[in-house]
């Protein structure tokens, strides 16, 4: 029976961004979450196991540090993907492959998934992360294993050993059809997923997480991305409420404001 | 020399990746799907490889016979799906690096330098990355190039399928081009039933706005076509004025209105999120704000 393998990224929560003094990004300073779209991925996985049997597999590969630092967070993320479903979680966390560079995450990836001894017929991954939105990682993966790769799914069957899919494209749906196993990247309109229960909460608690650093790993790339600077984006908002004692009032001040920055014209 | 393969699907695409590599001494062209069709093709004055078919396992086929022939330093497009698609796969095959979203671009002797957003278009990373790489630019970031002159067309046959197309459905789209709008009203889950995003669209049609959606409304609810969507997923926009209406404020849907000149966000709880990303903000039910608004813009019309 083929496993199910979870990508799930820890991702730097981008509603908590901090800044040092001169403007930079306080990297080390935002804590990480379970990525948006990776709770889709959970739940899906979920569905599809009901068909295939096996096992989900949840695979994160720490892209920020310093790992000693990130403990905790991470095991927060593990034990989250647990809740949502995953059956074990595997986890890599190494200062030498961070900050995350995608060649070799998915080098990563791959030796994880040998390393482990999983035989996936499927690989869910998010088509794209809330901090990096690089969108490649399950291309990559495919593409290094030399599997079928549907991307931008947002509808999954699986049948007969093959994976009928909807593919989201720009301007129309592509329905698609990939012999087993398979690489595919899903989109947030794929399920709605639920929140974990407390019972799954418990449960996760008990299910294996298990940690290697690149040592214990065959073929994993080095880095060859070089950050240069990461600079905080200072749009600043003005952030005024418009207050009044009436709503004709606060009408009538949002319609003058707005003619006096120039952008509506009456 | 450095060499650069183009790709893309449209000439507005090519020609803009063209110009993202103006620098570059050698550059050729892969035109695949619509732009394999387009006559304009021949003026663009370079080497082109065309390829009618959209199928990314065949535009990964492709690309892998050109980058084999020529050695290109730079492989580029438009951030498209079908290029993420295609290139991704590629870039993991022969763990090249690949740059998306790129804003920016820089080509130096040993490598790329360029800007992207980051942490959901809250920052900026500028990053090295060394030969051959992968490049996927953000659209209307680069200047087009208007080269012309004969180009050499060389035609290759679609192969290397896996995967197999079953189907093609339409989406129901509205056709709006909400890229190029001045105003925009944005709809968000505030709103309870589809009917009443009327006073979405009263308010839009007296400011002369377009009506956008975040993702609830459009992709979920599907109360308005999916080309209606705003957000990183959706359409990117950078109108004068952005007014979001029972918007919350999800970075997923900001980064797609960061551009946005002025931001007006209209919210009954004080506490949204928005509010913080907003030039200016209105505290209120939106069922009793917008036809008082409504009321006062149709008075100052008259």
């Amino acid at each position: 029976m083929g496993d199910i393998v979870v990508l799930v990224k820890p991702a730097l929560n981008p509603d908590m961004v901090r800044s040092k003094p001169d403007g930079t990004v306080d990297i080390d300073a935002i804590p990480l979450k379970l990525d948006d779209i990776d709770a889709n991925a959970l739940f899906e996985a979920q569905k599809l196991k009901q068909v295939l049997g096996g096992k989900i597999a949840a695979i994160l590969v720490l892209t920020w540090g310093p790992a000693d630092k990130r403990a905790k967070d991470l095991r927060m993320v593990a034990q989250e993907a647990l809740a949502r479903g995953a059956d074990e979680a595997h986890i890599v966390a190494d200062d030498s492959i961070i900050p995350g560079d995608p060649v070799t995450t998915a080098s990563a990836v791959i030796a994880t998934i040998k390393k482990a001894g999983l035989n996936p017929d499927i690989i869910l991954v998010a088509e794209a992360s809330i901090d990096q939105t690089t969108g490649q990682i399950a291309g990559r993966i495919a593409g290094k294993l030399g599997l079928p790769f549907i991307s931008f799914a947002r509808k999954l069957e699986v049948k007969d050993g093959k994976i009928v899919a909807e593919r989201d494209l720009e301007e129309h749906i592509e329905v698609l059809e990939a012999p087993l196993p398979a690489v595919v990247s899903v989109t947030q309109e794929i399920n709605e997923p639920r929140p974990p229960t407390l019972i799954q909460i418990r449960r996760a608690a008990k299910k294996p997480q298990n940690y290697y650093k690149v040592a214990d790993l065959e073929g994993v790339a080095t880095p060859v991305k070089q950050g240069l600077e990461y600079k905080i984006l200072t749009v600043s908002r003005k952030q005024t409420i418009i207050e009044g004692d009436t709503l004709e009032e606060i009408a009538e001040k949002l319609i003058s404001l707005l003619e006096q920055e120039g952008v509506i014209k009456l | 020399m450095v060499k650069a393969l183009v790709v893309g699907s449209s000439i507005p695409e090519i020609r803009e990746a063209l110009g993202a590599v103006a620098s570059v001494e050698e550059k050729v062209v892969l035109a695949y799907g619509k732009a394999a069709e387009d006559g304009s093709l021949e003026q663009l004055g370079v080497k082109v490889y065309k390829l009618k078919s959209t199928h990314p396992d065949h535009i990964v086929a492709a690309v892998e016979k050109i980058f084999n022939e020529l050695k290109p330093e730079i492989i580029i497009g438009w951030i498209t799906k079908n290029n993420r698609a295609a290139l991704s796969y590629f870039a993991g095959k022969h763990d090249l690096p690949m740059p998306t979203d790129v804003t920016s671009l820089k080509i130096q002797a040993d490598g790329l330098v360029y800007t992207r957003g980051f942490l959901s278009e809250r920052a900026t990373a500028k990053e090295k990355v060394p030969f051959p790489a992968v490049v996927l630019i953000n659209q209307k970031a680069f200047k087009p190039v208007e080269t012309s002159g004969q180009s050499e067309v060389i035609e290759i046959t679609p192969e290397g399928e896996i995967v197999k197309l079953l189907e093609v459905k339409e989406k129901a789209l509205s056709g709006i081009n909400l890229e190029e709008a001045e105003i925009i009203v944005g709809v968000g889950r505030g709103f309870k039933k589809k009917e009443d995003l009327e006073l979405a669209f009263n308010l839009a049609e007296l400011l002369g706005a377009q009506v956008g959606a975040s993702r609830p409304i459009a992709a979920d609810y599907k109360w308005l076509p999916e080309d209606a969507w705003i957000g990183i997923s959706g359409k990117r926009v950078s109108p004068k004025l952005y007014i979001a209406i029972g918007i919350s404020g999800a970075p997923q849907h900001m980064a797609g209105v960061m551009n946005s000149k002025i931001i007006v966000a209209i919210n009954k709880d004080k506490t949204a999120p928005i509010f913080k990303q907003a030039d200016y903000g209105v505290v209120a039910d939106l069922y009793q704000f917008l036809p008082v608004l409504i009321n006062k813009l149709k008075e100052r019309k008259k």
